[in-house]
């Protein structure tokens, strides 16, 4: 397709050094302003959440008077209803949501590479089963399904992430066939098939690879995506009640929002940065994957 | 003596929205150790299917082997299991593409490509096999493999990619080479290196090698012998000079006055119309009647045309009723 030039083989014509298209990718996202504001806005909240769960205290504790408004009596964010410290709060409340955010999102792309890839490997049958059973869990309403799921478990981590990441994969699992019904038509895998490689090898090894650059754009967006969910479900007092959360801060206080903006602003804050810089970051992996949506 | 392959009767359908239609008809042909058959016909005419059926790897669910035999070595290959094909696929019949970029892996670099292909065939270690990977590389011409071995194959030009592809075809010594018109998408001059290095790969590894291709300058080149294709059919096979000189299809015929002339006196005295072609495509094949499939493109069609005519005459044999009454001019000898 691509005019290819044919450059006469000189013998000695100095060998370039070799780039692989990750690494082109990583470069090209490297020169995008937004990606890299994402990614250091992100890095720095994961510092600051690291910090929180090693060093951040108890969430818990009341400490002061009840709504004491940011910056008096020497908390920098005041305090919440009860008189909880908040930044006790959002230091530690970042870590259930990214870490649910995080394993939700692994555990919907487990799931969604696996249908999708051998739905659109395979195809026939198999895609049509698979893909029914996709649909099925497309049509339920995400946030009630994951509330269900929640709800028949005790609410935990554990179990927030499970719910949050059974009600995503459908979206990766059809992308990850879109890909494999694209790719599975190439010549390179008819060739791969002609040097006598297996099924398994050709759908890891080789179609695989060539399906990732989407698939890790969706990943990161998936993410983010994750992290809303986790927010939602401990908003709506459905998360982990041992752990605070940013989500579950915003819930406590939601009642009081018009004597006191302060303990549900940050920790929306807190969440709004969190998803904004991981969405900037999966666009910005976006544009250095597929160079040709740049030019818009 | 029984031939290195051996393809008979072959029948390919594939279900279309259109019904049932036949790929292949009655493809019959054999190719003996260390020889080249080459495998002309314009586009869609059934060669890339031949291809895949030898290599077992016509689509399933559309397509299907509905009758004949492919017999390797004796073996029967048509309804074999698919773990024994797999093993014969790469190791003892390997296949160069037409697409160079298309037909490599771009997420790999081409020297793991190439040991990837030893190690799926061979019980050598990993280290072992990319040092294998780059003598291969040298034995196809690649200068400085060690280092394009790191290359990825977008950073290697059409020629050398091709080379790739058959550093991979041949990484383990396969009886039978299948080339799908290996040259179609590279310049003249690359043309000419990759016709050299395969001949030159037939005489060091004594490898039989089906050429596909529409080019009849490629047959010229390459070929021992031809068997020409036309809508699924055979409908001319023979020695490669016998068929060059003097083909008895008109179909045939036709393909070679589409060689361009390069010499100026030629081209206006003997050729008048300075590019000849044949009218027409080839049919669809849904749209395939009983008769020969060529008569609607065909300046010899008569009557008799619409009955399908049969692959007969001895070792140059033509599928044409108007080619029957005369006798053919080099048939035999002996």
């Amino acid at each position: 397709m691509s005019a290819t030039q044919h450059s006469t083989p000189a013998p000695d014509a100095p060998v370039v050094e070799a780039v692989s298209p990750l690494s082109e990718a990583f470069r090209m996202f490297r020169r995008n302003r937004p990606a890299m504001a994402g990614t250091v806005v992100f890095l720095i909240l994961l510092a600051i959440v690291i910090y929180g769960a090693l060093y951040g205290g108890d969430p818990f504790e009341i400490v002061w008077a009840p709504q004491t408004p940011p910056g008096e009596d020497g908390f920098v964010f005041g305090t919440d209803y009860l008189g909880r410290n908040l930044l006790t709060g959002l230091l530690t409340g970042g870590a259930p949501t990214m870490v649910v955010g995080a394993s939700a999102a692994a555990l919907s792309i487990v799931i969604g590479i696996t249908i999708g890839a051998f739905a659109g490997y395979f195809g026939g049958w198999v895609d049509t089963l698979l893909m029914r059973v996709t649909e099925f869990f497309q049509v339920l309403p995400a946030l009630l399904f994951a509330m269900v799921l929640v709800t028949l478990f005790s609410p935990s981590l554990l179990t927030s992430s499970f719910a949050i990441g059974i009600v995503m994969w459908p979206q990766t699992a059809r992308l990850t066939r879109a890909e494999f019904l694209k790719i599975r038509e190439l010549e390179y895998v008819t060739a791969a098939r002609a040097i006598g490689a297996r099924d398994r090898r050709i759908m890891w090894r080789v179609i695989l690879p060539n399906a990732l650059p989407p698939l890790i754009v969706s990943a990161t967006l998936t993410v983010g995506v994750a992290i809303l969910f986790e927010a939602g479900l401990s908003f709506l007092g459905l998360g982990d009640p041992n752990t605070m959360s940013w989500g579950m801060m915003i819930g406590a206080n939601r009642e009081y929002i018009l004597d006191a903006w302060w303990p549900v602003t940050f920790p929306g804050i807190a969440i709004f940065l969190t998803v904004f810089s991981v969405s900037l970051i999966g666009d910005g992996l976006n544009d250095a994957f597929n160079p040709k949506m740049r030019e818009r | 003596m029984a031939a290195l392959l051996e393809v008979t009767d072959l029948k390919v359908e594939f279900s279309t929205r259109y019904g049932d239609v036949t790929a292949l008809d009655g493809v019959s042909f054999s190719l003996d150790e260390g020889e080249t058959l080459g495998v002309v016909g314009e586009s869609g005419c059934g060669k890339s299917i031949t291809a895949l059926a030898v290599m077992g790897l016509i689509p399933a669910p559309p397509g299907r082997i509905s009758a004949g035999s492919i017999r390797f070595q004796g073996e029967e290959l048509v309804g074999a299991r698919e773990g024994r094909l797999r093993r014969l696929r790469g190791r003892d019949i390997g296949m160069i593409f037409q697409e160079p970029m298309t037909s490599l892996n771009p997420v790999f670099r081409v020297g793991d490509q190439i040991a990837e292909a030893i190690l799926l065939h061979q019980d050598v270690s990993r280290t072992e096999a990319a040092k294998r990977a780059i003598e291969l590389m040298k034995t196809v011409g690649i200068p400085e493999p060690a280092s394009r071995a790191r290359a990825y194959p977008h950073e290697l030009s059409g020629g050398m990619r091709q080379r790739v592809m058959i550093a991979m075809a041949i990484s383990c010594r396969p009886k039978v080479l299948i080339a799908d018109e290996p040259t179609t998408a590279l310049d003249v001059t690359v043309q000419a290196q990759i016709f050299d290095l395969m001949r030159q790969i037939q005489e060091d590894y004594g490898v039989a090698i089906i050429m596909i291709t529409h080019d009849m300058g490629a047959i010229a080149e390459m070929a021992d012998r031809v068997a020409v294709m036309y809508a699924g059919r055979m409908i001319e096979e023979g020695r490669a000079d016998a068929i060059l000189d003097h083909a008895g299809h008109p179909y045939t015929q036709g393909l070679i006055a589409c060689i361009p002339a390069l010499d100026p006196e030629v081209a206006a005295a003997d050729r008048p119309p300075p590019l000849a072609e044949i009218p027409g495509i080839v049919p669809p094949l849904h749209l395939l009647g009983k008769g020969c499939a060529f008569a609607a493109r065909c300046d010899r069609a008569f009557a008799a045309c619409t009955d399908m005519p049969a692959l007969k005459g001895g070792p140059h044999a033509v599928a044409c009723h108007a080619h029957e009454p005369q006798q053919q001019p080099t048939a035999g000898g002996a």
